[in-house]
C-alpha cells in the first residue's frame, strides 16, 4: 500500500463521509487513492471555498470538517477558511499536498512553506515524513481538532511520502479524552456569587453548542430563571424566542440586552471570550457586574475581563452542577423581560421599497423551526442575528470572528450536503456574493437545492454605514452601482433566479422560494441607504447605542 | 512593562520552537534572552526565555501551555538554580 492509500484509510477509519477539495499535482496520488474510496469528495470551484464549506459542514452536524488542496496556490488559498475555522473554533482537518521531500526548501515549482504560513491560524500542524506514521498523525489530527476548545488542524504532505509503499499500521489508541471537571472550590464559590445577586445576567457564547450542552444550558436556566444575553455565535442556545432571550449584545444587539448587561451585578460567562464586538469599549463594559467565566479554554479566563471566579473545565458538568434556584432575582426577571417586550423591532419602515428586516422576519416565520441559514458579512448578516429565530445554534452559520465575506454560499453548500433535506438559506449581500460566487456551479453540479437570498443595496453597505456615521459622509470606495445581472449571472450557471423589487412582492418571492425544489436565488433590491440599527460606535460604550431617531442629531453635533 | 523568565519543555517535533515564538510574538511579548537544548533522550526541547511586556505574565503561560506538544510551562523566579544556570550560560558565551 502507498501512503496516500494509508491517508484515505485513515480518513475513513475517522469516519469521515466528506471531503471538500480541488486536485493537483502535489495531492494527486491522494485523489488517485480516493477513486477507490468509499469517502464522497465534493470538487468546489476555489480552495477557500473547499475550506470554508468544511467549516459550515462542521458548524452544522459538529463533526469534523475536512478540506484538501495541491501545493503552492492551493494550499494558500484555503489559507482564510482556516483562519476562518481558527478564529470560531470550528473542527476541520485541511490536507495539503507538499512537494517531495528532497525538493522542500528549494523554491520548487508550486513549493509553498504551507506549515509555516498556518501556523497562527491552526490549533496544531503536522509534517509527514514517513508513510507509516500517517495512520498516527492522521487520528491525532482528528482527535486535536474536535477535543477540548476545537479548532483547525493541518496535515502537509509530501508528494514522495504519499507515494511510499510500505505495510500499513492501523492505529487507534481510543483514548477519548475527558474534559477535566470545574473544580468543586469554583462551583461553590460561584453558587456564592449567584445567591448574592440580586441582578444577574447569562451572557451566551458560541461554546454552549460547542459543548454539546445546549440541554444542560437550558437547564441550567430553567432553575435559575436568569435572564440571557447572545453572541453572534450564542445565538439559539437558548430559542431565541424563550421568554428569557433578551437578544444579541455588542455592537448592533438589543437595547434589552446591552442595557441589562451594563446594569446587572453578576455576569455569568458561558463559552465567551469578551470579543470587542460584543463588549463595546472594555473598561465600560459591565461596570458593576462581577464576573463568573465558565470555559474550557483556560487561556480565555481573564484574558480581557478579570474573573472573580474562574469555572474551567468541561461546561455540561458546570452547568448541571451550577443550577440553583434564585428566588431573589424574581424583581430583576420581570424588569428585563418587561424591557424585551417594550422595545420590540418595528418592521414599519417608510417607502416601498423591500425592508430587508421585515424579508427576514417573513422568511423566518415561514422557513420553519429547522431551516439552517448560513450568511455572509455586512449589514445583511446583523440582520439575519437580529430578526431570523433561531432553536440551535447550528442553524445558524455565521463568521464571527473573522467575518469573512464569501462565508455564507460555501457554508450553505457545506450544510445541505451534510443535510440533504433540510432547508437551507444563504443570505448574502451584492459585496459578498462576489466573493465565491463561483460556487454557484458546485451547487448546479451537485444540485443542491439552496436558497440563496442576495440583498442588493448596490453597496458595501457596513462600511458605507460607518463612512456616513463616523467619517462625515466621506464614501470611499463603497459604491457597487455597477453591479452586473445577477439573475442572470446565476441563470448562466443554470440557478433558476428572480428579481424583488417592491415591498407587495415579498410574501409571493419567499413563497416561490420556498417552493423551489432545487437551488434557486431571489436577487433583493433594498434602499442604498438602509442602516443597521441600533449601533454601538468604534470606542463607545455599550451603553451609548445610536438608535436611527437619534443619529440626525448625534451626528450633526 | 514587567519582565519574567519562562521554562518551556516541548516535545521535538516540526515546528516547535517557531511555534512557541510565534505565539509570543502574536500576543505582544518582546523576547529578551533565549536559550534552547534538547534534552539527552533527544525526545524533548527545552527552552529558558525571558520576555518582556505590558501583558500580564498569565495571558502567556497560558497561551503557551495550550500548544500541543509543549509538557511544561513556569515562570521561573529570579534566584532560582535555573536562572543562575542560565545567567552562567549566558555569562559563558
Ligand atoms: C474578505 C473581506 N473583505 C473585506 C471585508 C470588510 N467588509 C465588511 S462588511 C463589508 C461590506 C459587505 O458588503 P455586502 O456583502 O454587499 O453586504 P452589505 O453590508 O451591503 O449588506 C466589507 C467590505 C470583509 N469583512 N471580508
Ligand atoms: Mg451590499
Amino acid at each position: 500500500m502507498k501512503g496516500a492509500e494509508f491517508l484515505v484509510k485513515a480518513l475513513e477509519h475517522e469516519g469521515v463521509e466528506l471531503i471538500f477539495g480541488y486536485p493537483g499535482g502535489a495531492i494527486m496520488p491522494v485523489y488517485d487513492a480516493l477513486l477507490d474510496s468509499k469517502i464522497r469528495h465534493i470538487l468546489v470551484r476555489h480552495e477557500q471555498a473547499a475550506a470554508l464549506a468544511a467549516d459550515g459542514y462542521a458548524r452544522a452536524t459538529g463533526k469534523v470538517g475536512v478540506c484538501m488542496a495541491t501545493s503552492g496556490p492551493g494550499a494558500t488559498n484555503l489559507v482564510t477558511g482556516i483562519a476562518n475555522a481558527y478564529m470560531d473554533s470550528v473542527p476541520m482537518v485541511a490536507i495539503t499536498g507538499q512537494v517531495s521531500t528532497a525538493l522542500m526548501g528549494t523554491d520548487a515549482f508550486q513549493e509553498v512553506d504551507i506549515f509555516g504560513i498556518t501556523m497562527p491560524v491552526v490549533k496544531h500542524s503536522f509534517l509527514a515524513k514517513t508513510a507509516t506514521e500517517l495512520p498516527r498523525i492522521v487520528h491525532e489530527a482528528f482527535r486535536i481538532a474536535r477535543s477540548g476548545r476545537p479548532g483547525p488542524v493541518l496535515i502537509d504532505l509530501p508528494k514522495d511520502i504519499a507515494n511510499t509503499v510500505a505495510a500499513y499500521e492501523f492505529h487507534d489508541d481510543d483514548t477519548n479524552e475527558q474534559i477535566a471537571e470545574a473544580s468543586a472550590e469554583s462551583i461553590t464559590r460561584a453558587i456564592a456569587l449567584m445567591r448574592e445577586s440580586s441582578n444577574p445576567v447569562v451572557y451566551a457564547g458560541g461554546g454552549i453548542g460547542m459543548a454539546n450542552a445546549l440541554d444542560e444550558f437550558r437547564a441550567f436556566i430553567a432553575t435559575t430563571r436568569i435572564p440571557v444575553v447572545a453572541t453572534l455565535k450564542g445565538l439559539g442556545a437558548l430559542a431565541t424566542t424563550h421568554e428569557l432571550a433578551l437578544g444579541m449584545m455588542g455592537m448592533h444587539g438589543t437595547k434589552t440586552a446591552n442595557h441589562a448587561v451594563q446594569t446587572c451585578d453578576l455576569l455569568v460567562c458561558v463559552g465567551a471570550r469578551f470579543d470587542d464586538r460584543a463588549t463595546g469599549r472594555l473598561n465600560a463594559f459591565a461596570p458593576n457586574a462581577k464576573v463568573i467565566h465558565l470555559d474550557v479554554d483556560r487561556a480565555e479566563v481573564s484574558k480581557l475581563r478579570r474573573a472573580d471566579v474562574p469555572v474551567i473545565g468541561n461546561l455540561r458538568y458546570a452547568l448541571k452542577a451550577l443550577a440553583c434556584k434564585l428566588p431573589n432575582i424574581e424583581p430583576w426577571r420581570r424588569e428585563c423581560t418587561t424591557a424585551k417586550e417594550m422595545h420590540t423591532w418595528d418592521y414599519d419602515a417608510p417607502g416601498t421599497e423591500v425592508y430587508a428586516p421585515s424579508f427576514l422576519k417573513s422568511l423566518s416565520d415561514r422557513a420553519g423551526d429547522d431551516a439552517i441559514v448560513a450568511c455572509d458579512v455586512g449589514q445583511h448578516q446583523m440582520w439575519v442575528a437580529q430578526h431570523f429565530h433561531f432553536n440551535r445554534p447550528s442553524q445558524h452559520l455565521s463568521s464571527g470572528g473573522l467575518g469573512t465575506m464569501g462565508f455564507g454560499l460555501p457554508a450553505a453548500i457545506g450544510a445541505q450536503l451534510a443535510f440533504p433535506s433540510a432547508c437551507v438559506i444563504n443570505v448574502s449581500g451584492d459585496g459578498s456574493i462576489m466573493m465565491n460566487l463561483q460556487e454557484l456551479a458546485t451547487l448546479r453540479r451537485y444540485d443542491l437545492p439552496v436558497k440563496i437570498v442576495l440583498f442588493d443595496n448596490r453597496a458595501l453597505g457596513m462600511v458605507r454605514q460607518w463612512q456616513e456615521l463616523f467619517h462625515d459622509k466621506r464614501y470611499s470606495e463603497v459604491d457597487l452601482s455597477d453591479n452586473p445581472d445577477f439573475c442572470r449571472v446565476a441563470e448562466s450557471m443554470g440557478i433558476p433566479a428572480f428579481r424583488v423589487d417592491d415591498r407587495a412582492e415579498v410574501s409571493s418571492a419567499i413563497d416561490r422560494l420556498l417552493a423551489e425544489s432545487g437551488p434557486v436565488l431571489a436577487h433583493v433590491l433594498i434602499h442604498q441607504e438602509a442602516n443597521v440599527w441600533p449601533i454601538v460606535g468604534p470606542g463607545r460604550s455599550n451603553s451609548e447605542m445610536l438608535h436611527q431617531h437619534e443619529v440626525a442629531r448625534e451626528v450633526t453635533r | 512593562m514587567i519582565k519574567f523568565t519562562l521554562q518551556v519543555r516541548v516535545k521535538q517535533s516540526e515546528g516547535a520552537l517557531v511555534r512557541i515564538l510565534g505565539v509570543t510574538r502574536r500576543r505582544r511579548f518582546d523576547l529578551l534572552h533565549l536559550t534552547a537544548d534538547t534534552t539527552e533522550d533527544g525526545h524533548f526541547l527545552d527552552i529558558l526565555m525571558t520576555v518582556q511586556a505590558d501583558r500580564a505574565e498569565n495571558t502567556l503561560v497560558r497561551q503557551i501551555e495550550k500548544l500541543e506538544d509543549v509538557s511544561q510551562v513556569e515562570v521561573v523566579e529570579p534566584g532560582d538554580a535555573v536562572s543562575e544556570h542560565r545567567a552562567a550560560r549566558f555569562t559563558a558565551c
